[in-house]
């Protein structure tokens, strides 16, 4: 029984996971049944995927320079200082990661474009005569806004590395005279570069692959669009297959990069880490940190503002602020066919894979943590890569694998769109049940044997109600995700009665007359969402929040 | 046969032999020690015994029943985990009436039996707090609790005390005598730490790289160590090599610091290679037999007791050890002469 079970956890990742991709892999190099290089040298003679090969880079490495120049710094003022709110500050710096920069995109529009309410509240107050164009090509607010959704990854990161961080390595250093700036770069630097390259690397692929947001701002030239777009002639036009194999190679090679990295070096003293004395912040600095995190809060907070706004907002045009506010679009949302399609479709959708996770994720867990069946470190590794793999890339996957077979996407997606949901998410669930495992002492288990239990006694007694916290939260915090789950969403559901709710949003977003506005009120719903999930989980397991995203 | 009997037990995990031929009879109502450093095996024979893994070779016997291959819930064998392993979500009560509850006894005999046990385990205020909001002290306790309350045949613990510091460790130390002898329960007590083994224990067993080596009472295994590593186990010892002249009454043995003078109490021929050892508080200041000469190199100071360590002109390091008020405080650099009675020396053979 346990073996049969084994074997269909396997089974379901290769099938689900890496068949498709291998798929995909396949497709890039085989023309007309033999091996060529034809579609790569088709797809880089273009002169537009050559641009958007290019734009995505700098897109990733300029994100990621722009979360390291905001994200460390808040780090260590956290970590290093003490000073008054410094709590109630730091929950603060989690919302932005409750809205998907592809909500945000929708509300920022309203405040970015030509005659939003930056241009006219500048123009007001006399600082522009003519509006500056923000937006630009849409470049650059894709970069303000990933920016400003992804620093959090950062700084948690680098937050946890400081906390694990032996200070008196430091100490050590100046004691022997080193400066303040010969320590940071001999020292401190080095120690906190795995948890750095672990931020970074899913900064640079997350920038990489996002596609709800430059859909929003109508920018083409990226691979994650003309991956999107290549979905319509997948059958004709080969391109989009030579991207995904593009994107997968670099989450590959940032993978082994960062296991390589983080292998080569001990990194970890192996003594417990000697606490920090927090330094009191005063006067000028304390003024000063209160105005840096301000800012950063009052911009990172803009999307999250606009959005609600303009859900309220009875008619924005050319004022700064709303002139009138209304609830009609929150009716909207539950009074329209598409709108309400959407909703039933994400709640059954995410509450199915929401199941399968928690199940699956259980299973795993219990068989990493407490079997010793032979290939544990394959099914580790395999339920662990989608972690690093972009939703993208696996619904690109599904489309091609799955097209003119009963599980085509363009006749029926839910089953696919049910799997996609599942897989991205069960890295989380297997990740959290396998540290619960590990955190309840075998000896517990063992001690209930020991007075005369048996095994389905101390299962209900003992194992099950300590691990569930763990995986209840991740259950709850797989649901919000799914429900927000943008990538898959996109590309799977075709037609309008299957569509989720990102689907709608994106569907609304561009039309017209009310649409953005349904839109965002839309997004309001799924911000709250999200945020009510984050707080319950973490509730759950009476852990903070920003564990939920740390990696490594 | 005893009460518990482990009969040419070997257990191997992979290449490494962890237990070869192990062979031990627990009697009732002892505190039987399985003592030796870490890595010897005592765990793994602990496991063996409580059911949790078994032998490659070999039987476990609770009285004459065969117990190797019965399931640890069938054993009524009870243990006390050396993290304790308390279930965090459950209160005092409920951790130590769990053993009750999974064998369906009625309501009103838990009822009692709990009552009593918090009693002699002095938790009885204690019943309703959660395992993380105790002490370790009271951890022990309530580890302590969970066990006997199944009144099991026999309690094994393993480690119990190594999480505690050393004030408290001595007060549980006491606690659990006091605890055996109110029960009357066979314990096996595991451990590397000699003082709880010589303190505590009935008798001995030391074991070292998955084999027994000794088994006695403390007092004999400490007077009469049958091996070197039995004798440097349980203190401090000095060895000084030799070779046998004479036998008789006492057997003589040449070595670098003259002859000596030992009190036979093992076969030597003359001609034998042996090695002559004695404990450190066994010298005495003053000439008499057994006379070796040495030199103070420096004086590590205890409070009640001090130890010297010495060299003799031929280059022997020796200690030596004296409550303070006994001999009076030796100075570095002072030359000294001292006595072994010739009942007070060990021998071990060479081969």
């Amino acid at each position: 029984m346990k073996k049969i079970i084994y074997i269909f956890c396997f089974a379901f990742l290769l099938y689900f996971f890496v068949y498709p991709l291998s798929h995909v892999l396949s497709q890039s190099f085989l023309v007309n049944g033999k091996i060529s290089l034809e579609i790569f040298r088709n797809a880089l003679g273009n002169y537009v995927v050559r641009r958007s090969i290019i734009n995505s880079f700098l897109l990733g490495i300029l994100v990621v320079i722009s979360t390291t120049v905001t994200g460390v710094p808040l780090a260590f003022l956290f970590a290093r200082y003490r000073f008054p709110f410094k709590n109630i500050l730091r929950s603060l710096f989690f919302l932005p990661l409750i809205a998907s920069p592809f909500v945000g995109a929708i509300g920022m529009m309203q405040i970015l474009s030509r005659f939003g309410s930056i241009n006219l509240f500048l123009m007001k107050i006399g600082l522009i005569h003519h509006p500056i164009s923000w937006i630009g090509s849409g470049f650059l607010g894709i970069f303000i806004l990933e920016t400003l959704h992804l620093y959090p990854i950062m700084f948690l990161n680098i937050s946890s590395a400081l906390n694990n961080f032996d200070i008196s390595t430091e100490e050590a250093s100046y004691n022997l005279g080193g400066s303040f700036a010969r320590t940071f770069r001999k020292i401190t630097f080095p120690l906190l570069m795995p948890g750095y390259f672990a931020a970074a690397s899913i900064i640079f692929i997350w920038a990489l692959t996002d596609l709800g947001t430059p859909i929003v701002f109508e920018f083409r030239e990226l691979i994650s669009v003309q991956i999107f777009n290549s979905i319509k002639d997948i059958n004709t036009n080969p391109q989009g297959y030579s991207l995904v194999f593009l994107v997968i190679l670099i989450t590959l090679l940032l993978f082994i990069l960062a296991k390589r990295l983080i292998e080569k070096r001990p990194y970890v003293s192996g003594r417990t880490a000697v606490n920090v004395i927090e330094k009191e912040l005063r006067g000028k600095s304390l003024g000063f940190a209160y105005a840096a995190t301000g800012l950063l809060l009052l911009l990172s907070l803009l999307p999250h503002l606009s959005i609600i706004l303009s859900s309220v907002s009875k008619k924005w045009f050319f004022t700064v602020f709303p002139s009138g506010y209304t609830w009609e679009f929150y009716q909207t949302v539950f009074g329209h066919r598409l709108t309400r399609t959407g909703i039933f479709n994400s709640i059954l959708l995410s509450s199915a894979s929401t199941l399968i996770d928690v199940v699956l994720g259980f299973t795993i867990g219990f068989f990493l943590a407490r079997t010793k069946m032979k290939g544990r470190q394959l099914l580790d590794l395999l339920v662990m890569l989608p972690l690093a793999i972009p939703g993208i890339v696996v619904a690109f996957g599904y489309f091609s694998l799955f097209s003119n077979t009963p599980l085509d996407p363009r006749n029926n997606p839910l089953i696919l769109l049910v799997i996609s949901y599942s897989i991205r998410r069960l890295p989380y669930l297997v990740r959290s049940t396998y540290s619960s495992f590990q955190q309840l002492s075998e000896s517990l288990e063992e001690a209930s044997y020991s007075v005369g239990a048996t095994l389905m006694t101390t299962f209900r007694r003992i194992t099950f109600p300590l691990v569930s916290p763990g995986l209840f939260a991740g259950g709850v915090l797989a649901f919000s995700f799914s429900v927000m789950e943008v990538s898959s969403s996109l590309i799977l559901a075709v037609r309008e009665r299957h569509y989720p709710i990102a689907k709608v949003i994106y569907t609304l977003a561009g039309r017209i007359t009310d649409g953005p506005y349904v839109a965002c009120a839309l997004g309001v719903l799924g911000m709250f969402l999200v945020g009510a999930s984050y707080y319950i989980s973490s509730r759950l397991v009476s852990r903070k929040i920003g564990e939920f995203f740390r990696i490594g | 046969m005893g009460i518990l009997t482990v009969k040419s037990v070997s257990k191997s995990f992979g290449k490494a032999k962890v237990l070869k031929d192990v062979n031990i009879s627990v009697e009732e109502d002892e505190i039987f020690f399985i003592l030796g450093p870490s890595g010897c095996g005592k765990t793994t024979l602990l496991r063996i015994i409580t059911g949790f893994i078994a032998p490659d070779r070999g039987k476990v016997f609770l009285g004459d029943k065969d117990i190797t291959y019965l399931s640890p819930a069938a054993r009524n064998i009870g243990m006390v985990f050396q993290n304790y392993a308390l279930w965090p979500h459950m209160t005092v009560w409920q951790n130590v009436t769990y053993g009750l509850e999974v064998k369906k006894t009625p309501e009103d005999i838990i009822e009692k039996k709990t009552e009593k046990v918090l009693e002699i385990t002095k938790l009885g205020s204690f019943k309703d707090k959660f395992p993380p909001h105790l002490s370790g002290g009271q951890q022990q306790r309530v580890a302590l609790a969970r066990a006997i309350i199944a009144e099991p045949k026999v309690l094994l613990l393993d480690e119990p005390l190594s999480n505690l510091d050393a004030k408290l460790r001595e007060e549980m130390r006491s606690e659990i005598r006091r605890i055996q002898k109110e029960t009357g329960i066979t314990m096996i007590y595991v451990t590397h730490d000699q003082k709880e083994a010589m303190s505590l224990g009935d008798r001995i067993t030391v074991m070292d790289e998955g084999l027994v080596i000794q088994t006695g009472s403390p007092m004999h295994l400490y007077s009469e160590p049958g091996s070197k590593f039995v004798a440097s186990f349980l203190g401090d010892i000095n060895i000084l090599e030799g070779r046998v002249v004479s036998t008789g009454d006492f057997t003589e043995v040449e070595t670098s610091e003259g002859k000596l003078k030992v009190l036979r109490k093992q076969d030597f021929a003359a001609g034998d290679f042996v090695e002559v050892a004695f404990r450190p508080e066994n010298a005495v200041l003053s000439s008499g037999a057994n006379n070796i000469s040495c030199r103070v190199n420096d004086v590590e100071y205890y409070g009640e007791t001090f130890k010297a360590n010495c060299i003799t002109r031929a280059a022997n390091k020796i200690e030596l050890k004296s409550f303070t008020g006994n001999m009076k405080q030796l100075e570095s650099g002072a030359d000294i002469q001292f006595s072994v009675a010739p009942e007070n020396f060990i021998l071990f053979g060479k081969k």
